[in-house]
């Protein structure tokens, strides 16, 4: 006979339920107390200014130019760092060239650098990218040195006996070796992408989410500027699951 | 197929490390691995016999001394040469973790730049002979220490190496597979004519697999005697029982003994 488990509490189901009756408290709350949405909108007026901003607000095209800064940021940074990350914790020399410079450079809040990269990129989607991409870079090319000096030294020695070459190691042993590491960087820059682009679209921007963001609160339309806050936490969510699903992906040789 | 000969001269090797006191490891080792024979190194653990093996194989530079190889050419004359292929099978088995079986042991043929198909070809046919297929899609964290150790003796044969260095390449093993692995490379070497050095801490597996045993002192490892193994080829594990096997062991194992002492009394 196939015993059955025990019957248990599903706990998965406790967050949603609780949001749902959290909805529910302010939905309420709000009808009873008679506030003004100018402060707090309901659920539902969120929702239906959500469901404007889609039809009418063309809040799509926004979403892609956010998207594209995002990413454009982010990769530009992922390119670099992971390659100059391996170099730079393959070689001493070049290490040592590197390493100052990063120990200056990466302190400095990079939001503060705004003024100065419009100067130079004026302040359409290019100086977007490049904040973006100054501030995924550290934590890149951190976590690469990182993964790259805990490359266990005899996978080194066993590729060299298998006959590969300096750069065959670099590629085919150090830089695999160095990935979970470097996924962790990736991680962490991906929400510094999101929070300098956002940020940028607020101070300078005419397009994106965050220019949008701005101007909602600036015409007082409440309900809009939730509904764009909604949009950013889901977007943001996808991306770090979307990120987790590809690190296990990566990372199958790991269980 | 040229048969190697491995001439170890006067090699020392002193460790240097940051937070460590320099060790020296091996002191004025001289040492000959006839060309197409097997030799094992016997000694007790932490004599240096991974480090003899690492500067054999010219991955470390040793302190001091030289190695030399030589092979007897077409006119008969014995002339300097090294080797063109040398593989090396690690005690701690040093495979990739993110790579398959089969990717770790087409790794030498990949990195010579062979084509997809002619290595996969002879990777899975090096799996087959150390037992493992059907275990081609695993990855290592997914399989057993003594398979662990196959899939590394595997990826050193498919190189087809004129010299194999063996680093206690079954310790990990269970009697049984053991046995069956320490026939089929005595088979392996008889066929094949290869020079091969033996690391191991097992007497039997020495007296078993070579045809000349060298012990090794406490450390620093030194040269504490060299022995011949005559006994006849080809040989099955049934020639354990043989009275000069026990005869042999012994004579080894004396000599091992007061040596693991010494190791033991630091
Ligand atoms: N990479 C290394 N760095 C520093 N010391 C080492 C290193 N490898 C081995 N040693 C030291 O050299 C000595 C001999 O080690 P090893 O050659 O591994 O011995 P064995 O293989 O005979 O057990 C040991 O004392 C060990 O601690
Ligand atoms: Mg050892």
């Amino acid at each position: 006979m196939i015993r059955r488990t025990p019957k248990r509490d599903y706990v998965p189901f406790y967050g949603p339920i609780a949001m749902i009756v959290f909805l529910v408290v302010w939905e309420v709350g709000l009808r009873i107390a008679e506030i003004p949405e100018l402060y707090l909108p309901r659920p539902t007026v969120i929702a239906q200014n959500l469901y404007l901003l889609f039809t009418e607000g063309g809040i799509l095209q926004d979403l892609g130019v956010t998207l594209y800064r995002i990413f454009g940021g982010f990769f530009l940074a992922a390119f670099v760092g992971i390659v100059l990350g391996i170099l730079m914790g393959t070689s001493r020399k070049l290490y040592a060239i590197c390493d100052i410079f990063i120990a200056v450079l990466y302190p400095i809040p990079k939001i503060s650098l705004v003024p100065l990269l419009i100067i130079w990129f004026g302040s359409g989607d290019l100086f977007q990218i490049v904040l973006a991409a100054l501030g995924c870079f550290f934590p890149v090319v951190i976590n690469t040195i990182l993964g790259v000096r805990q490359c266990d030294q005899g996978l080194i020695l066993a590729a060299r006996d298998l006959g590969a070459s300096e750069r065959q190691i670099k590629w085919k042993v150090v830089f695999p070796a160095a990935v979970p590491s470097i996924f962790s960087g990736l991680k962490l820059a991906l929400g510094i992408a999101i929070i300098m682009v956002v940020a940028a679209e607020m101070l300078t921007a005419k397009y994106g989410l965050g220019a949008r963001l701005q101007l909602s609160g600036q015409i007082l339309e409440t309900g809009q500027v939730f509904a764009i806050l909604l949009l950013l936490a889901v977007l943001g969510g996808l991306l770090t699951k979307g990120q987790e699903r590809i690190d296990r992906m990566i990372g199958r040789w790991r269980t | 197929m040229q048969l190697y000969e491995v001439l170890a001269d006067q090699i020392s090797h002193q460790w240097t490390s940051k937070n460590r006191p320099p060790t020296l490891a091996i002191d004025n080792v001289s040492c000959a691995f006839p060309a197409g024979k097997v030799t094992a190194i016997v000694g007790p653990s932490g004599c240096g016999k991974s480090t003899l093996l690492l500067i054999l194989r010219g991955l470390i530079e040793s302190t001091q001394g030289a190695i030399r190889f030589r092979y007897t050419n077409g006119s008969g004359a014995i002339v300097d040469g090294a080797p063109a292929r040398m593989a090396t099978v690690w005690q701690s088995f040093n495979l990739l973790p993110w790579r398959t079986v089969l990717d770790n042991v087409a790794f030498g043929l990949e990195l010579a730049s062979v084509s997809k198909e002619e290595r996969y070809a002879k990777a899975h046919e090096a799996i087959k002979a150390v037992e493992l297929g059907g275990f081609e899609g695993h990855f290592p964290s997914q399989l057993s220490g003594g398979m662990r150790q196959r899939v590394g003796l595997a990826r050193g044969l498919v190189m087809s190496p004129d010299i194999l260095l063996l680093d206690e390449p079954f310790g990990a093993l269970d009697a049984q597979t053991r046995v069956y692995m320490q026939e089929q490379l005595a088979g392996l070497v008889e066929t094949a004519g290869k020079t091969v050095i033996l690391v191991t801490h097992s007497i039997e597996e020495a007296v078993f697999l070579s045809d000349h045993v060298i012990v090794m002192t406490a450390r620093p490892g030194r040269v504490a005697a060299t022995r011949d193994i005559p006994l006849p080829r080809p040989r099955a594990i049934e020639v354990q029982n043989d009275p000069r096997f026990s005869a042999l062991f012994t004579e080894i194992y004396d000599v091992l003994r007061d040596e693991v002492v010494k190791s033991m009394m630091g």
